[in-house]
């Protein structure tokens, strides 16, 4: 039994670290914070134990989503005291220069999802980028799944006009 | 799907998410208008780019340590967690720790919220024996709350407030707006007399009670259970208490309940120990409310989702009257934080920004020459005046202490405990691997008379190395050198460890210290920053101090282990490099392990016999009201062996123009005309004193609680910049450089390639060449600077 849970995480790890990764990262902005809520994640899907095939996608997504958002909430209790110390830290890489020649790399179509409210794109990239259905992203989201549509389809609308004005 | 709304069916439609019957719908109004099909088509290519290009997005990957720490929890079986969900209250710390809040009578428990179940309850006294309740078993609670699959029936979102998660909404209201939220809260039994009056400074809590309130009344309905029908009726009268009641949506469930009325959450102190040390930091922080979350910008080539660097406004000392303001009065500051940060700006080819220049960080990176104070006294003051180089009629002072050094014979015998975060986020190349090299350097020093214990926490807590001679050095090294990341943080045991081994080996005339090695994702479990720093200052009158390093880490957690290490008596230094481990863990090691002096505040009093105005040179967020400067009770910097700390003051003599002041005359307002100006107290210039200024000093020795007083009288001369010492010479260039990087008004007759005239002059030894590095990067600045 041992053997297949192992087993069974070893996929689920390599399928769906990636994935999940790109999630956190979005929710989070740091990927320190990334890895740790989806290391997290894992760990407590191992705790949990094999699942259905059709459970453990929204599971993951949903336990890592929680996870990014104890991360954030975490960090920011101190964060309106610290704002002025921030402000005079070094960050870690990249340089300044650097960040510059990276933002431009970025699609236009990319940027403009990165303009959408925050919700919207949560949940295009959970439709288009992670492959979940409607109900599914309402699963991890919390959200229902009318709700769900009424934000993919506000979204997709914006990016459509936005794409005709090019 | 939603057939109200024919779009969003389309949308649905187009994306394959429509059920049976409405998609047949659909296709059969489709077939009738080619427009919708046009529509259909364009909403599949644009998911089909969506898909191609989102697929290819970089993301972060877990790190080798981290994916074998899974793998060996499920092999192992175990894969527990030593976490704690004490943490989950880390938001209404927050909103506590924005007021003052005291609980009496009021006890947290975790229950089985969907059967109303209490399973678990905390009911020792005080905070540290609730840290220790058996956090595994009720961790395991809160994870059996949390599966979505199952919740995912069960819940009825509560309107999401609408917070778009990457902001940061006010602390009081993000607990409850940043997702989502769905509370419990059951019997509310909190006798409202009980509970401590609202306080002046309470935030708005209408709203979020208010949703707290709908939140218990959708669960109730879901599971069809009747919750307290007069549940509405409590939360108000909690609310209106002044007590914020915050359950967390994701996966546990907090509430309050009656209980025996003896633990007692104090929320006191933190406000306080920030607003101590910040007073002149209030200014500085007017930016923050709508401020973005200044978190690192990713490393691994990850392209930034924003801009993520934020600086909060500096708003620079003006001058002022000596007539109406003769005190001025801050603490040290010896961080040197700013210093590094300009550093990497102008390596990169940029003028930093303009609030990130922290002057007397830049100042006090260097090391100056100044004389060892004598036996018995633990700093020298040195005061030295000259033509100030930006404004030749004004005067340029600079107050410069020197910490007394201590040799290696001398020198008590070291205790040292290394705290050593070794979680997953720990493990790039610049955090563990950096911290190895750096406690090589620091193990180096030791001698036979030292002990050197080292405690990990990550997913496990333990000692690695017993209290273990300073001598064997190959013992400490093979320590060290078998440290590993992965695993999640949990520090609070490790913490505790870490002081119950300093203990052990205590030593009764040494030094005995803690040293904390992190990245700022130091969650202590104790959560709220009061509680870890009540602990550590409670260490620290038991003889045993904390320093803080930090590694590689993202900037808002600075504070905080500034603020700790304030607490335990100890000091912080941020390692981005090599070069700064050696700068402070082999060249100023001294500085860095041994406090000769806490609490040390500075007031000049200037003579307006002499001076019309002054201005401080930086400083801004170590400025202290006058009247803190005699209570004891004020906390202030501390100082090293063998540290500096300067500061310069720019004084306008009688008769010399102040700089034009911005600001308008005002319109409404009966403009005083001059002769009804108050007259100046007359000054007899004859008989008045011929001091400059006196420097009144007050610090306290490492192990007392009463401070002792050093006054400085200074009599100045008004000689040519280039008479003056180097090191005078150097640190005003400095001064000028960081004037310059902020666009200060007052300095605009000179640019950088002055300054890299002046400083170059001023070099002096530079045995470590931090000076020449500065100049090279002057000389940066000087070509960034032409339009």
């Amino acid at each position: 039994m041992k053997r297949d849970l192992s087993h069974w995480l070893q996929d689920m790890v390599a399928r769906y670290e990636r994935p999940l990764c790109q999630y956190a990262y979005r929710i989070t902005g740091n990927p320190e914070h990334a890895r740790d809520a989806v290391q997290d994640t894992f760990l407590r899907l191992c705790r949990k134990g094999v699942l259905p095939d059709d459970h453990v996608v929204p599971w993951l997504f949903r336990v890592c989503r929680n996870r990014c958002i104890d991360i954030i909430r975490k960090e920011q209790p101190m964060e309106p005291l610290t704002d002025a110390r921030a402000a005079v830290l070094p960050a870690p890489d990249p340089s300044p220069a650097e960040q510059a020649g990276l933002r431009e790399a970025v699609s236009l179509l990319l940027q403009k999802l990165a303009e959408l409210p925050a919700r919207q794109a949560e949940v295009i990239r959970l439709k288009f980028q992670h492959h979940l259905s409607y109900r599914e992203i309402a699963a991890v989201t919390a959200l229902s799944e009318s709700n769900v549509g009424v934000l993919i389809h506000t979204g997709i609308q914006t990016l459509r006009r936005q794409a005709a004005q090019l | 799907m939603n057939p109200s709304n024919p779009d969003i069916q389309l949308t649905a439609y187009a994306l394959g998410e429509l059920p049976e019957d409405e998609r047949r719908a659909v296709e059969a109004r489709i077939q009738a208008d080619p427009a919708l099909q046009a529509a259909v088509d364009e909403i599949r290519a644009l998911a089909a780019q969506l898909e191609t290009e989102l697929a290819g997005e970089p993301a972060p990957a877990l790190s080798d340590a981290q994916r074998q720490a899974i793998l060996d929890a499920s092999a192992g079986g175990g894969g527990r967690l030593a976490r704690f969900p004490w943490r989950r209250l880390t938001g209404f710390a927050a909103v506590a720790a924005a007021v003052t809040l005291v609980f009496g009578g009021v006890f947290w428990t975790a229950t089985r919220s969907l059967h109303g179940t209490l399973l678990a309850r905390i009911d020792e006294k005080g905070e540290m024996a609730i840290m220790e309740y058996e956090e595994q078993q009720l961790d395991e609670l809160l994870e059996e709350l949390s599966p979505p699959d199952e919740l995912a029936d069960l819940v009825i979102p509560v309107a999401p407030p609408e917070v778009e998660m990457g902001m940061t909404p006010p602390p009081d209201i993000q607990e409850f707006a940043a997702a989502p939220v769905m509370y419990e809260v059951a019997e509310l039994e909190i006798a409202s007399e009980r509970l401590s009056p609202k306080p002046k400074t309470m935030p708005d809590v209408s709203a979020p009670a208010a949703h707290g309130i709908s939140g218990a009344e959708a669960v109730g309905s879901v599971n069809g259970k009747a919750f307290p029908a007069d549940g509405r009726d409590r939360m108000q009268r909690v609310s209106a208490s002044g007590i914020v009641v915050a359950g967390r949506q994701d996966d546990s469930w907090i509430k309050l309940g009656k209980a025996p009325a003896h633990m007692t959450v104090s929320f006191q102190d933190a406000p306080s120990t920030l607003a101590n040390r910040a007073a002149g930091r209030a200014s500085s922080l007017r930016g923050y409310g709508g401020g973005i979350p200044a978190c690192c910008p990713p490393p691994d080539g990850i392209p930034p989702l924003s801009n993520t660097e934020s600086y909060a406004p500096i708003e620079g000392n003006a001058f002022k009257s000596i007539l109406e303001e003769p005190l001025s009065t801050f603490s040290i500051d010896v961080d040197t934080a700013s210093y590094a940060n300009i550093r990497r700006f102008l390596q990169a080819g940029q003028l930093p920004p303009p609030d990130a220049v922290r002057i007397e960080e830049m100042i006090n990176y260097f090391p100056y020459t100044y004389e060892p104070p004598r036996e018995g006294v633990p700093f020298a003051v040195h005061v030295e005046s000259a033509a100030c180089p930006w404004a030749p009629s004004h005067a340029l002072v600079k107050i410069g202490l020197k910490g007394r050094d201590l040799d290696a014979e001398s020198r008590p015998p070291c205790n040292l405990v290394f705290l050593i975060d070794v979680s997953g986020s720990m493990s790039s190349e610049n955090k563990l691997p950096l911290v190895k090299k750096s406690l090589r350097l620091l193990a180096r020093q030791l001698t036979e008379n030292d002990r050197v214990s080292i405690v990990v926490y990550a997913s496990a807590t333990g000692l690695v190395l017993p209290p273990t001679p300073g001598s064997q050095l190959a013992a400490i090294n093979a320590a060290i050198d078998n440290l590993q990341a992965g695993g999640s943080t949990a520090g609070g045991a490790g913490i505790r460890l870490a002081y119950d081994q300093a203990r052990e080996t205590f030593l009764k005339d040494g030094n005995n210290r803690v040293i904390l090695c992190t990245d700022g994702d130091f969650n202590v479990g104790i959560t709220d920053s009061d509680e870890l720093a009540s602990f550590i200052a409670e260490r620290a009158k038991q003889g045993i101090f904390l320093t803080i390093l930090g590694f590689g880490m993202g900037n808002y957690k600075d504070d905080r282990l500034e603020t700790l290490s304030n607490k335990g008596n100890g000091n912080y230094a941020y390692i981005d490099t090599f070069s700064e481990a050696r700068k402070n863990l082999a060249e100023q090691a001294a500085g860095t392990l041994f406090t000769i002096a806490k609490d040390v505040k500075l007031q000049i009093e200037f003579n307006p016999a002499r001076f019309a105005s002054y201005r401080l040179v930086g400083y801004e967020n170590r400025l202290l009201a006058k009247e803190d400067f005699n209570d004891d009770q004020k906390d202030a910097g501390e100082l090293g062996a063998g540290h500096t700390v300067t500061a310069f003051y720019e004084l306008i003599p009688h008769g010399v123009e102040p700089p034009a002041p911005a600001v308008d005359p005002l319109k409404y307002q009966p403009q005083p005309a001059a002769e009804e100006e108050p007259a100046a107290p007359a000054i007899d210039l004859e008989n008045a004193s011929p001091e400059w200024l006196t420097v009144k000093l007050r610090y306290k020795l490492p192990d007392q609680d009463t401070s002792t007083k050093i006054e400085v009288p200074f009599t100045g001369t008004f000689s040519d910049f280039s008479e003056a010492s180097a090191d005078f010479r150097f640190a005003a260039g400095v001064a000028a450089a960081g004037y310059l990087m902020r666009h200060d008004s007052a300095v605009h007759s000179i640019g950088f390639p002055d300054v890299v005239d002046c400083t170059a002059a001023a070099t002096g030894p530079d045995p470590e060449g931090y000076r020449r590095e500065f100049i090279d990067l002057l000389k940066n600045a000087a070509v960034l600077d032409c339009p």
